[in-house]
């Protein structure tokens, strides 16, 4: 049952539901300085001919289906699960090398105050497995972000799965955004 | 880690993880949301939340702040026992007293306050999140105070007010069944974020989308057909310009208009002051655009508007602004239609579940008249149609002690910073004789208060609360109250019992009046509390649309009144219009030399994820989301002025002054400047003068006002 994170940039307000959600979900400590694993934006892009598109994104681990970080692990932290498919890590023997980090493509691993060892959106994996929804994805109100079942993401011909969305989002765009601007 | 570490790290409920699931909801927001929780809970600790699936109101869903329920619940200032004051107002520093102390104080100063001067001397109000409110309100009538206000004198009562003049009922839009939604002043995602799926629907089935606003926000993004950017406060003017459009084009329901409304002969004669070239100059929009707008709105129907509870009736216009956009369904035959706006009446605290309770009843019975409201005669729309004080003359009456003195409250969840000049109000306290505050956390307005009550939240108690589709529900605790903190109606019943006041359905405690007020509709507490979901009434009927039209509004004239008769009733020194006609939203402070000090629009008050009024901004992880209070301004004004992108500025009015930080942004227009309220460190109310008021319904003018920006 390996499953594919979906992201629809028209659908998103960078509510920041998900990151709250992650943070609860994850217990992360923000005041020790630690970090959500998932991040989003409210940018706004200016275009050369005038106007602007509003940005609302939101974007933790793609979990790359050849996922670079797992090669650049020196001490191999970094896995794929068999079942979700999403890279999952044992951070027991982490030596805080940041080689992961560097490797990635979108800067997704973080790292902990307290030890300096690597932590990450793991999908959720263990939620995945129970028949639930990642934390990030239950808060979403507006079906902007969701998680479902590979076969069923072909079936649908989308082509909103995360790890392909980054170079769309702004090109399509382009023309509903000059409407009003 | 075994798999089982692995499960209790993520969280799984079960037997083997001890991890519990206990529905509850959320009151962080207006009681017109409550979306249920799930509280994933061990050992009487919760581990956090989600929203309830099952739940026939939300689905599941929870906005930003309701997901951060856990850190807002363990937030390091929950007060944690009663407390008493020892230094001066406002430093913040008490020491704890018990519960039956507290209760003894208050009862001896209340009883003081009310033998030396009267009893209407003592103020009752109440700010979020209102769950306690029919309590709390027939408490006031009983110790015999007129004077209950709440939050009501600057949110929601002012479009609620407009309703009832206007077709005597409130009128939600019909988004499932409509054609186009006019989205006047829609935002929906950061502050109603239920209101989108719908919205997302209608895009979907092919139905066409308005969004009238000032700032070019999520839902114009990612909705609109027409986008109408418009001047902040010119609404009016709009309204008022579409309406001559559908009647010149022939897009006017005649037959609708002759049938159900009244007056609409006068409304014409009226609108022939508003040509589209004038109405343009006014909201700065394009002539073509607004063609397209009312010609969409007014052919495409059935056609719905956004109602708007807070952002165009926080304009000193705001009333008759709201009444014009209303006139605009009556032209088109859109009120009491399937897809239009559709009229249902409040059940319980705001929510409409088509069915009667006796919550009204409950406080009227032991209502007292012998003496004015606070602010009674001063706004006569809001006397005739609202049982409670307007606030917004509390420091005048304060300062003044006319026409008699206030010299103690009763508060529940008060918060000073809704009132325009907070300074000057918190400032007036030290005129009191007494001040109670009951709250969850250490705040702003609560440091000011002689003794603070600790009250939970809604986790740690039981509450009744209906909604929509028929529902009513009475939760459980979650966990049990943090440190000594007590539900809020129970602090009012014991109170009641320790100053034995005369009225034992109130000395009887919270779930025997609960059940006296929904009695006739087949179920008791006990009923509701066998239950982890709300349950569905039997006595509750859906809206027939229609329905209300045929047996007649209720108005003065039983029709869809144009021309007001209830304004046209008041004394003529008020020198108010009972058409909707239009002002400027500035028409007090458009005197040469304010304009010139003060060149830019402030809307102070805009909404933003991570905030509702002043109630999560001290929520750590929300907090985190935007660290420092901002001021929004256009990229041409920010570049003319020299600032830069987080650079530190203050903003100045004729009342007041706040430091925070420059955002730049092109969602704005140019001359507009937009902050969100609610900061202790940049409380955007120390901008508004305490008499930029609507004359209908006394509401402040929060999002129009006179202000400079500067670096410094
Ligand atoms: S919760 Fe949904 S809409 Fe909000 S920021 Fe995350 S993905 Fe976007
Ligand atoms: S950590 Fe980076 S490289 Fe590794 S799977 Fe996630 S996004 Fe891809
Ligand atoms: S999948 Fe889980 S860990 Fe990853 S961003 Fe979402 S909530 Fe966080
Ligand atoms: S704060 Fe959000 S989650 Fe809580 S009741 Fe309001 S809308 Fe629902």
């Amino acid at each position: 049952m390996k499953h594919v994170f979906t992201f629809d940039p028209d659908r998103c307000c960078a509510c920041s539901s998900c990151m709250i959600a992650c943070t609860d979900q994850n217990d992360i400590d923000l005041k020790a300085g630690e970090k959500c694993f998932r991040k989003t934006y409210d940018t706004e892009v200016a275009f050369k001919e005038g106007g602007i598109y509003c940005a609302y994104l939101s974007t933790a681990c793609m979990h790359c289906e050849d996922a670079p970080c797992i090669a650049a692990c020196p001490v191999g932290c970094i896995s794929k699960d068999s079942d979700t498919g999403f890279t999952i890590y044992d951070n027991t023997n982490c030596i805080g090398c940041k080689s992961c980090a560097m490797a990635c493509p979108f800067g997704a691993p973080r790292y902990n105050g307290a030890d300096g060892k690597m932590v990450k959106c793991d999908g959720c994996y263990i939620r995945v497995k129970h028949g639930m929804k990642p934390a990030c994805v239950r808060a979403c109100s507006f079906g902007a972000l969701d998680c479902i079942m590979e076969e069923e993401y072909r079936n649908s011909g989308s082509d909103k799965a995360c790890n392909v969305l980054i170079d769309q989002a702004n090109l399509r765009k382009k023309e509903a955004l000059r409407r009003w601007r | 880690m075994n798999e089982l570490e692995k499960k209790i790290k993520a969280k799984i409920p079960g037997e083997d993880t001890g991890i519990e699931i206990k529905r509850s909801l959320c009151a962080i927001c207006s009681p017109g949301c409550h979306c249920g929780l799930d509280c994933y809970v061990k050992d009487g600790k919760l581990l956090k939340v989600e929203g309830t699936l099952e739940h026939p109101y939300n689905r599941g869903k929870l906005c930003t702040k309701g997901a951060a329920t856990r850190n807002y619940i363990y937030r390091e200032d929950r007060v944690r026992t009663p407390l008493k004051r020892v230094g001066p107002r406002g430093e913040g520093k008490f020491e704890p007293i018990s519960w039956d102390e507290a209760y003894r104080i208050i009862a001896e100063k209340l009883g003081t306050v009310k033998e030396k001067y009267s009893p209407h001397s003592v103020a009752f109000f109440s700010g979020y999140c209102k769950w306690y409110r029919p309590i709390l309100h027939r408490f006031c009538y009983t110790f015999g105070s007129v004077n209950f206000g709440t939050d009501d004198s600057t949110c929601f009562k002012s479009m609620d007010i407009a309703n009832s003049l206007t077709i005597g009922a409130p009128g939600g839009p019909n988004i499932p069944n409509t054609n186009t939604f006019l989205g006047w002043n829609y935002g929906g995602y950061y502050s109603n974020h239920l209101s989108v799926g719908p919205v997302q629907a209608l895009k979907e089935r092919g139905g066409k989308v308005i969004i009238i606003d000032v700032r070019y926000s999520p839902a114009a993004k990612n909705f609109a057909d027409i986008f109408l950017q418009i001047k902040p406060g010119t609404d009016g003017a709009l309204a008022l310009g579409m309406g001559k459009l559908i009647i010149d084009n022939g897009w006017a329901d005649m037959d609708y208009i002759g049938k159900y409304t009244y007056g609409f002969d006068k409304y014409k004669e009226l609108v022939q002051n508003y040509p589209l070239d004038k109405v343009c100059e006014i909201t700065g929009l394009n002539p073509d655009d607004v063609f397209e707008a009312t010609k969409l709105y007014a052919t495409n129907g059935p056609a719905c508007i956004n109602f708007s509870a807070s952002a165009l009736t926080h304009r000193i216009n705001g009333l008759q602004t709201h009444r014009a956009i209303i006139c605009l369904g009556a032209l088109t035959g859109n009120f009491d239609r399937p897809g239009g706006n559709v009229p249902s009446f409040a059940s319980y605290i705001h929510k409409r579940g088509g069915f009667t309770t006796r919550e009204m009843e409950f406080r009227e019975e032991k209502r007292p008249f012998d003496q004015l409201r606070i602010g009674e005669t001063r706004f006569p729309a809001w006397d005739e149609y609202c049982d409670e004080f307007q606030a917004m003359d509390l420091l005048r009456q304060i300062e003044e002690e006319t026409p008699y003195p206030i010299k103690a409250i009763v508060g529940f969840g008060m918060n000073a910073k809704m009132f325009p000049e907070t300074d000057k109000l918190v400032k007036a306290f030290d005129k009191l004789d007494f001040f109670v505050d009951a709250d969850m956390f250490m705040t702003y307005t609560a440091k000011y208060a002689d003794i603070v009550l600790p009250s939970c939240s809604s986790l740690e108690r039981g509450e009744m609360k209906a909604y929509e589709g028929g529902y009513l529900a009475f939760t459980k605790p979650a966990i049990p109250p943090l440190y000594e903190s007590k539900s809020d109606v129970d602090m009012l019943c014991e109170l009641a019992r320790v100053m034995d006041l005369d009225d034992d359905l109130i000395k009887a405690g919270y779930e025997v009046c609960c059940d006296w007020m929904i009695e006739g509709n087949g179920v008791t507490v006990a009923d509701l509390k066998a239950s982890d979901l709300p349950v569905k009434i039997q006595t509750a009927k859906p809206v027939v649309p229609g329905a209300y039209l045929e047996k007649g509004c209720r108005t003065p004239s039983g029709k869809i009144e144009f021309y007001s008769k209830a304004i046209a009733a008041y004394d003529p020194k008020y020198g108010l219009n009972p058409l909707p006609d239009y002002v400027d939203p500035l028409f007090d402070e458009n005197d040469p030399e304010t304009k010139e000090k003060y060149p830019f629009h402030m809307i102070a008050g805009i909404r933003i994820p991570n905030t509702i009024h002043s109630r999560v901004h001290e929520v750590p992880w929300l907090r985190s989301l935007r660290p420092d209070p901002l001021c929004e301004i256009n990229q041409e004004d920010a570049r003319n002025l020299g600032i830069n992108d987080g650079d530190a500025v203050e903003v100045s009015s004729p009342y007041g002054t706040v430091r925070l930080k420059a955002m730049i942004t092109a969602k704005l227009q140019p001359g507009v400047l937009a902050m969100a309220h609610g900061y202790t460190e940049a409380n955007a109310n120390v901008l508004v003068g305490r008499d930029h008021l609507d004359p209908y319904s006394g509401y402040p003018g929060f999002k129009s006002l006179r202000c400079s920006i500067r670096k410094y």
